[in-house]
């Protein structure tokens, strides 16, 4: 009783809490994350090669915090992710490798997009909730990936 | 002390849903006003049963207000 909300996510954040939810979404896929850019596989690989590009919707990385072509790069089973700040200051995912079809990489591509926009918006809630001193009464992960959060807050 | 009991279930996609409970009228506004500004924009809201309800203070002062009367 009381409300009931739908929110649609919006990802505005500066670089260390995006990193925090691309590297937390990248943990939950298995998908490693490479030392450094300049390691890219998918810069070396021939124009040939399928790269797709997705864009996390209503998203903005800060811009002090990251200059442009300064990324994250994540890799499992041949397929290299590049998580990097487009010209409009959005966050870009390029999914690229060898032996995958375009179809595959979008797919691994839109998977990971949701993953990170779950897992920065996790971040966010619970960390406000924390903040406004709430009581964490219950939280579970469901077979289909869902957290539920419960929490109490008392009023005098 | 009024206790507000909050649901938030985050979908895989990021979509947000928030169940706010025990919260009536203004508190109730509150506690969503806040959560959007945390979590992004509304897609959709519905008020339950519980949103119409008077808040405790006011529903105590009516009942002495009864009482008063008799």
């Amino acid at each position: 009783m009381g409300t009931v909300i739908i929110l649609t996510p919006v990802v505005i954040a500066a670089w260390p809490a995006i990193a925090a939810a691309v590297t937390a979404a990248a943990v939950g896929m298995g998908l490693a994350v490479k030392e450094s850019a300049a390691e890219s596989v998918t810069e070396k690989q021939p124009e040939t090669t399928p790269a797709v590009e997705v864009e996390i919707e209503d998203s903005q990385i800060l811009s002090q915090s990251l200059s442009r072509g300064k990324e994250m790069v994540l890799t499992k089973d041949g397929v290299e992710l590049k998580i990097s700040r487009d010209e409009r200051g959005g966050i870009k995912v390029c999914a690229g490798g060898l032996g995958h079809t375009k179809a595959e990489l979008e797919a691994i591509a839109e998977e990971f997009v949701k993953k990170t926009t779950q897992c920065y918006i996790y971040n966010r809630t619970v960390t406000e909730l924390k903040s406004k001193k709430f009581q964490m009464v219950n939280e579970e992960v469901t077979e289909d990936g869902t957290i539920r959060i419960h929490v109490r807050h008392s009023e005098e | 002390m009024e206790q507000h009991n909050i649901e938030i279930t985050i979908s895989p996609d990021g979509e947000v849903m928030v169940h706010v409970k025990g919260a009536k009228g203004k508190a109730c506004m509150e506690y969503a006003k806040w959560l959007t500004q945390v979590v992004g924009k509304v897609k959709d809201q519905k008020m339950t049963s519980e949103f119409y309800e008077p808040e405790t203070k006011a529903r105590i002062r009516l009942c002495q207000d009864i009482k008063n009367n008799e």
